[in-house]
């Protein structure tokens, strides 16, 4: 009896919390339906005059292409997630089951330089972008990203414990190195891929300072520097409209965390236990 | 032995593109960056002399506009390290074992609404929380009214600027360290739990006696990648309070950003960074190393 007490208590201070927690994203909905002057009264949460227009202004609003950012950031994070799953996969499979020479002080060089702080590569990466006249374009939104040494360190250890039998089967059948990997070896790894996936294009599509610094043009921001950039003009002046347009901003990158929860928090429990 | 060369060759194949990558987007912009360091280097000019350690010397050198901005930024970065690291364990420990707590239906829904707001970006978060927290037409502050208390300027006044940037942070990335601490704690055993039952153990007791010590690895990694994230923060502060009040919530990134960019002076602001690196790592080093001297010292006693 007394447990059920308790539980009840847990279970309505659990949703206090939540809604909490939920609140400045479900104003930051409902206020993208009000008009102006609802949305500065601010009187209450639901709309009372629901309307459409704050969407279609926004969309069709040339100084903030919003969709040409949801297209950057899209973009930039397919493009790099697929770089950093090929390369990663490649070498994590390489280090962890081939005869790679060096391999023995290749991967401690790797993992160590995990903590390694980004900002002392921040500048001089700038630097090498601006030498290379590059700056302001998808090249630094992309590669940086593919010398993190996290997904090795990650794939590492699952191809580590993966069944020596499959590959010797392969191998009796004919199998070269590369055709063991892409047949037996990267279908297997699917689960732990998803898990590198979406940790990597959460990471590049959340990204602020770098790709603030190295793109100088709206139709080269990304959502997140081109909304910060925005916020900083005469656009906050409509509530409505600003709400709306972050509303589109948020909508894809939620759905995609909604989608990959699963894989992500596998990939954060995984990251915890170094 | 031919056989055996080719074959570590085409092993080696693997390596290759991402030992590319590894070179060109990390070890050669980590000399590159001490390098630069050493010059005078004015983004605009093309030629950047050799300077020695003099950008260096200028930033320990009190009366150098280096020294005001590194040591300013540091001070204020190092503040918001101590305000919001703590929060960030222990809160994001408070939840975990609320959640945990939560009958297993539910469990799901709870830690996916406390989790959300880490899929927002940054600039999206500093919207909303600039809006909330606006001092005349803020939600906070109508509410506040509501209850008939004054409006607070929570982005214009000390200590409410560093109160908001550390609520925001809070909310924004605290899903991330409960996720952690969710299954640090699935993977204390039951048994213990149990045994302390049978000895009558309070709540409180199996918490101290139990649960921390179980979790202390998990505990030592948030701490520091907490203290990591904290150190690197950026966004917030540049898009809430633009560094205000005055200069009193510029943090260390933001200082060499401007030493970068505005002021041009690329050596002098890779210096800056480096001894944010240096500090860095030392913090997590000593964060490790006293954590770990503390529990062999509690071996000991046991």
């Amino acid at each position: 009896m007394r447990n059920k007490k308790k539980n009840i208590l847990l279970i309505v201070l659990a949703s206090i919390l939540a809604v909490a927690f939920l609140i400045p994203l479900l104003w930051m909905l409902s206020t993208s339906f009000k008009s102006d002057f609802e949305a500065i009264g601010g009187s209450t949460f639901l709309p009372q005059e629901f309307t459409l227009a704050n969407y279609t202004s926004t969309l069709f609003n040339d100084s903030v292409p919003v969709f040409r950012w949801l297209f950057n950031s899209l973009f930039v994070g397919i493009a790099g997630v697929s770089i950093v799953l090929t390369i990663d996969a490649m070498a994590a499979y390489g280090l962890a089951r081939l005869d790679v020479p060096f391999k023995k002080v290749l991967f401690p060089l790797f993992v160590s330089t995990l903590m390694i702080p980004w900002v002392i590569t921040f500048l001089p990466l700038y630097q090498q972008f601006s030498n290379l006249g590059l700056l302001n374009t998808y090249a630094p939104l992309i590669l940086p990203y593919s010398a993190n040494a996290f997904g090795v360190f990650l794939l590492y250890q699952f191809f580590r414990s993966f069944p020596k039998e499959l590959e010797e089967a392969a191998r009796m059948d004919g199998a070269n190195k590369w055709q063991i990997f892409v047949r037996v070896v990267l279908p297997s790894a699917r689960p732990i891929l998803a898990t590198l996936a979406i940790f990597t294009f959460m990471s590049i599509y959340n990204d602020f300072l770098w790709p603030l610094v190295t793109t100088s043009t709206p139709d080269m921001r990304t959502v997140t520097t081109g909304i910060a950039i925005m916020q900083q003009g005469s656009f906050v002046s409509s509530y409505g409209k600003l709400m709306a347009l972050t509303t589109l901003a948020t909508l894809p990158i939620l759905v995609v965390f909604l989608i990959g929860q699963k894989s992500f928090i596998k990939g954060i429990t995984q990251s915890g236990i170094k | 032995m031919k056989s055996k060369k080719m074959s570590a060759f085409t092993s080696f194949l693997f390596v290759l593109p991402y030992l590319i990558m590894f070179t060109l987007f990390l070890v050669v912009p980590l000399i590159y960056g001490v390098y630069i360091s050493f010059h005078d280097w004015n983004l605009l000019s093309p030629i950047h002399p050799f300077v020695g350690g003099e950008n260096y010397a200028r930033i320990f050198t009190s009366g150098t506009s280096e020294n005001r901005i590194f040591l300013n930024g540091l001070t204020n970065t190092l503040q918001f390290v101590v305000y919001s690291v703590p929060l960030l364990v222990i809160i994001g420990l408070a939840l975990a074992m609320l959640v945990n707590s939560l009958p297993m239906k539910i469990r799901g829904f709870f830690r996916t609404a406390y989790f959300i707001p880490y899929a927002v970006s940054v600039s999206i978060i500093a919207v909303l929380w600039l809006w909330m927290l606006d001092t005349n037409s803020g939600l906070v502050n109508q509410a506040l009214e509501g209850l008939g208390l004054s409006a607070i300027p929570w982005l214009t006044k000390l200590p409410y600027a560093w109160i908001s940037l550390v609520i925001a942070t809070v909310w924004w990335t605290i899903g991330f360290n409960m996720i952690i601490f969710i299954n640090a704690l699935n993977e204390v055993s039951e048994e213990m739990y149990e045994a302390a039952n049978i000895d009558g153990a309070s709540s409180w007791q199996k918490f101290i006696h139990i649960t921390l010590p179980s979790i202390r690895p998990i505990m030592i990694f948030v701490i520091i990648t907490s203290t990591i994230a904290s150190f690197n923060v950026y966004g917030q502060p540049y898009l809430m309070t633009r560094g205000g009040p005055g200069e009193s919530t510029e943090v260390l990134l933001m200082g060499i950003v401007q030493q970068a960019f505005e002021l041009r002076q690329m050596g002098a602001a890779s210096a800056m960074a480096m001894l944010m690196s240096l500090i860095m790592i030392s913090i997590s080093v000593g964060q490790f190393l006293l954590t770990r001297g503390k529990k062999r010292k509690g071996e000991e006693h046991a």
